[in-house]
C-alpha cells in the first residue's frame, strides 16, 4: 500500500491555510455573495481569502514573536505609544483587508491579459521554469530563485524611492515614524503601495511571478521584513547581518540622519545588494528614527492626515520652491 | 431483492479475497484518477484502487479542465495563466508535449472529434481548433467570462457559456460564426446538451435552465438547489447529475421528466464529477482540497485528499497502478 507520505510533506502544512480559506469561503463568503446575486465573484473571493487567512497568520505570528522581542530588549521606551496604534490600522488594511482583494483582483486580471496578448503573438511569456525547466516540481529551490530576483527589484525600487524627490516625498511616510515598530513595515502612501504594485507586476510579466504558489515561504518573508522594523536590539551578529536584514540594520536605514535622498541600506529581505552596490553600512547603531524635514502630520496623525499630508508634500515636490532636500 | 442479495455475497467475497488481491499487486482492479489543483498549479496522480495521492505533476500556473483527445492518445490539460496546453499520457502521466496557447480555461472536443473549443475566461475569447492539425481556425472575442463548452451531437454547433454576461452563444462549426446570443439566467457555468434541448445551470441561481437550441429561448427552469454549477449526464444516460455550488448538494435528476430525484450533501463547492465502472461518482470539492467517492446507493462518499482548489478531473479506470 501507499504510504500517506511522499512528495506531500509541504502540501500538509500548507493544507491548514487552504482548508481555513476554504472554511471562510464557503461559510461567510458563499451565503453572502449568492444573498447578493454575485456569484460571479466567487473565485476570486476565494482568492482573496487565501490572501486574508495568510495576512491573519502572519500578523498572529508577527505579533507573537515581535512583541516579547520588543519587551526583552527595547531600543527606545516611549511614554505612550499612541502613534503605533495607526501603524497597527496600516498592516490591518494592507495584510488582511482591501489591499489583498485588490492586489489579486488587479494583479490576476493584469497578468492573464498582458501574458495572453504576448502568446497570441507567437512569444511565450518567460518564467523562470520554462528558463530551467529543472525547477518544475523543485518547490523550495524555485521559491528561492524567484524570492532573490524580487528582493533585487525591491532593492531597486526603494532605492529610487529616495532618489526622486515626487517619490520621496511618498515614502518619506513610511519614515516618518519616531516609534517605529514591528508593525511600522506597511505604513506607506497609498500612492507609494499602488507604484509598489505596479512595479511588482512589471517584474511578474518579466519573470511570471507565482504569488499564490509559495504562500507560506511568503509568510516567512514578510515576517522578516516586520521584525526588521521591530523595536529591539537585535543584530544576527557580523556574519548574520550580512546574510539576512536584522533589525539593527534596518534602524539605520530608518535613521534621521539617512531620511532624504541618500539613504543606507535599502534592502528589504536580502543585504546583499546594499552590499554590492556599496549602499551598506553597518557602523550605525540604534539611531532615533523619523524625519525632521517633513510635517508633523506624517508622524503623529490619523490615518488619513497621513495620507493627507502625503499628498501634499508629493504635490509641492513638482513645484521650484519645494522645501529644500535634506542630504543626510 | 435479487441485486442486495448478489451485492452483499460479492461484499463478503472482496473481505475474504481483499488481502490475497492485495499481495498480489498485478491481480488487483486499479485505474488512475487525474485531479487538477487548480490552485496547487499541479495535477495529482491518484491511485483509484487505493484513492490514495500518488504523486503531482507540476505545471506552471494555474490549470483548471482537462479532456481526452478523441483517439485516446492524450489527455489535454489547460494551463490558464500559464498560456500552456500540456499533453499528457492518459495512463502514466508523463507530458507528451507542451503548447503555448493564450488562456486554456474550458476546452472540449466534437462529438465527431474533428474540433477542439477552448475557451479563455480572463480573456474572454472562444477560440476553435481543427482538432487534427491543432490549428486555430477562428477566434471569437465574447462579453464576457467564456467558461463551460457543449455540442450538439451532429457536432454542427458549439454552446458555450458566458458567466458575467449571463449570456449563452452558439457557434455555427460549419460556418464558423455566431449562431445567436441569448441571456439565460444569472452567472451561468456548465452546460449539457440533453434530449435536443440545452441544458445551463445557472450559479447565481437555484435552477438549471432549459434552453432551445435553435433560438436560445429559455423554455423551462429546473429547481435543483443553491447556485446551480455544473451537470453531467451517467454513462448509462439515465440520471442527471446536478452540483449545486453555494448549496453544497449534488442533485439527482431524471433525465425524462426532469424531476429531482434525490440530493446528496457534498459539502466544500461540488464543481466537476466523473462517473467510475463501479457506479461511484468523483466529485472535486473546490474548497475542501477533496474529492468525493459518492456511492448513489448509500449516499455515503469517501474522501481523496488532494491539492489545492481541486476542478477538473478525469478517470482512466483501464490504467494500471500509477507508480510513484
Ligand atoms: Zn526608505
Ligand atoms: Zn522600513
Amino acid at each position: 500500500m501507499a504510504e500517506p507520505q511522499g512528495p506531500f510533506a509541504g502540501a500538509v502544512m500548507e493544507d491548514v491555510f487552504g482548508l481555513a480559506a476554504g472554511w471562510v469561503q464557503e461559510n461567510l463568503l458563499i451565503p453572502l455573495l449568492y444573498g447578493l446575486g454575485l456569484m460571479r465573484w466567487e473565485d476570486i473571493a476565494f482568492g482573496w481569502a487565501l490572501f486574508a487567512v495568510y495576512g491573519a497568520c502572519q500578523v498572529v505570528v508577527t505579533f507573537a514573536v515581535c512583541l516579547p522581542l520588543e519587551h526583552w530588549r527595547p531600543v527606545e521606551r516611549w511614554p505612550n505609544n499612541n502613534a503605533v496604534w495607526v501603524d497597527a490600522l496600516y498592516t490591518a488594511i494592507s495584510r488582511i483587508g482591501v489591499l489583498p482583494l485588490v492586489t489579486f483582483v488587479l494583479f490576476y486580471r493584469l497578468q492573464v491579459a498582458t501574458n495572453g496578448y504576448l502568446a497570441d503573438h507567437g512569444w511565450v511569456p518567460p518564467t523562470l521554469e520554462r528558463l530551467f525547466p529543472a525547477l518544475l516540481g523543485q518547490q523550495i529551490l524555485t521559491f528561492a530563485l524567484y524570492a532573490i530576483v524580487l528582493d533585487f527589484a525591491e532593492y531597486w525600487r526603494h532605492w529610487l524611492a529616495h532618489r526622486f524627490r515626487w517619490w520621496w516625498a511618498l515614502h518619506s511616510l513610511h519614515h516618518a515614524q519616531r516609534q517605529m515598530t514591528f508593525w511600522s513595515d506597511d505604513r506607506n502612501h497609498i500612492l507609494d503601495d499602488l507604484i509598489a504594485f505596479v512595479w511588482f507586476s512589471a517584474i511578474a510579466l518579466a519573470i511570471g511571478v507565482p504569488p499564490l504558489q509559495f504562500p507560506l515561504l511568503v509568510l516567512v518573508l514578510r515576517f522578516l521584513e516586520s521584525l526588521s522594523h521591530a523595536n529591539v536590539r537585535l543584530s544576527f551578529g557580523s556574519i548574520g547581518d550580512r546574510l539576512l536584514i536584522s533589525p539593527r540594520f534596518h534602524r539605520a536605514h530608518h535613521g534621521i540622519k539617512a531620511a532624504g535622498v541618500r539613504s543606507c541600506n535599502y534592502g528589504a529581505v536580502l543585504p546583499w545588494w546594499d552590499i554590492l552596490f556599496g549602499t551598506a553600512d553597518f557602523a550605525h547603531d540604534y539611531a532615533p528614527t523619523g524625519d525632521p524635514s517633513g510635517e508633523e502630520a506624517l508622524a503623529t496623525g490619523s490615518y488619513w492626515q497621513q495620507q493627507g499630508a502625503g499628498l501634499r508634500r508629493f504635490i509641492r515636490s513638482f513645484s521650484a520652491t519645494a522645501t529644500p532636500r535634506r542630504i543626510g | 431483492m435479487r441485486r442486495v442479495y448478489f451485492r452483499r455475497t460479492a461484499m463478503r467475497w472482496a473481505v475474504f479475497l481483499l488481502p490475497i488481491l492485495l499481495l498480489a499487486p498485478h491481480a488487483r482492479a486499479a485505474g488512475v484518477a487525474f485531479v487538477i489543483d487548480s490552485g496547487a498549479a499541479a495535477i495529482s496522480v491518484v491511485d483509484m484502487a487505493t484513492l490514495q495521492e500518488v504523486r503531482r505533476i507540476p505545471v506552471l500556473r494555474e490549470p483548471h479542465h482537462l479532456v481526452p483527445s478523441p483517439d485516446g492518445k492524450s489527455l489535454l490539460v489547460g494551463d490558464t495563466a500559464g498560456n500552456e496546453m500540456l499533453f499528457l499520457d492518459p495512463a502514466t502521466g508523463a507530458i507528451q508535449k507542451r503548447m503555448p496557447i493564450a488562456d486554456p480555461y474550458q476546452l472540449g472536443f466534437s462529438p465527431d472529434g474533428k474540433f477542439l473549443t477552448v475557451a479563455g475566461l480572463a480573456r474572454n475569447q472562444i477560440d476553435v481548433y481543427d482538432a487534427a492539425s491543432m490549428k486555430l481556425l477562428k477566434r471569437f472575442p465574447v462579453k464576457s467570462t467564456p467558461s463551460h463548452v457543449a455540442y450538439s451531437p451532429d457536432s454542427a454547433t458549439a454552446f458555450v457559456t458566458l458567466q458575467d454576461t449571463d449570456r449563452l452563444v452558439a457557434i455555427d462549426l460549419r460556418k464558423l460564426e455566431e449562431k445567436w446570443n441569448q441571456p439565460v439566467g444569472k452567472t451561468p457555468a456548465g452546460v449539457l446538451w440533453l434530449n435536443g434541448k440545452v441544458l445551463v445551470a445557472d450559479m447565481g441561481t437555484d435552477y438549471v435552465a432549459q434552453v432551445d437550441p435553435a433560438d436560445g429561448r429559455v423554455v423551462a427552469k429546473i429547481v435543483t438547489g443553491k447556485g446551480a454549477h455544473n451537470l453531467f449526464l451517467s454513462p448509462d444516460r439515465k440520471i442527471l447529475w446536478v452540483n449545486n455550488r453555494a448549496g453544497g448538494t449534488t442533485a439527482a435528476v431524471d433525465p425524462t421528466t426532469l424531476k429531482v430525484l434525490r440530493t446528496y450533501a457534498i459539502p466544500g463547492g461540488p464543481d466537476d464529477i466523473d462517473f467510475a465502472p463501479d457506479g461511484k461518482l468523483w466529485i472535486t470539492r473546490r474548497w475542501a482540497e477533496k474529492v468525493a467517492v459518492l456511492d448513489p446507493a448509500t449516499g455515503n462518499y469517501q474522501t481523496v485528499a488532494v491539492g489545492r482548489s481541486p476542478h477538473g478531473l478525469w478517470l482512466n479506470p483501464k490504467a494500471p497502478s500509477p507508480a510513484r
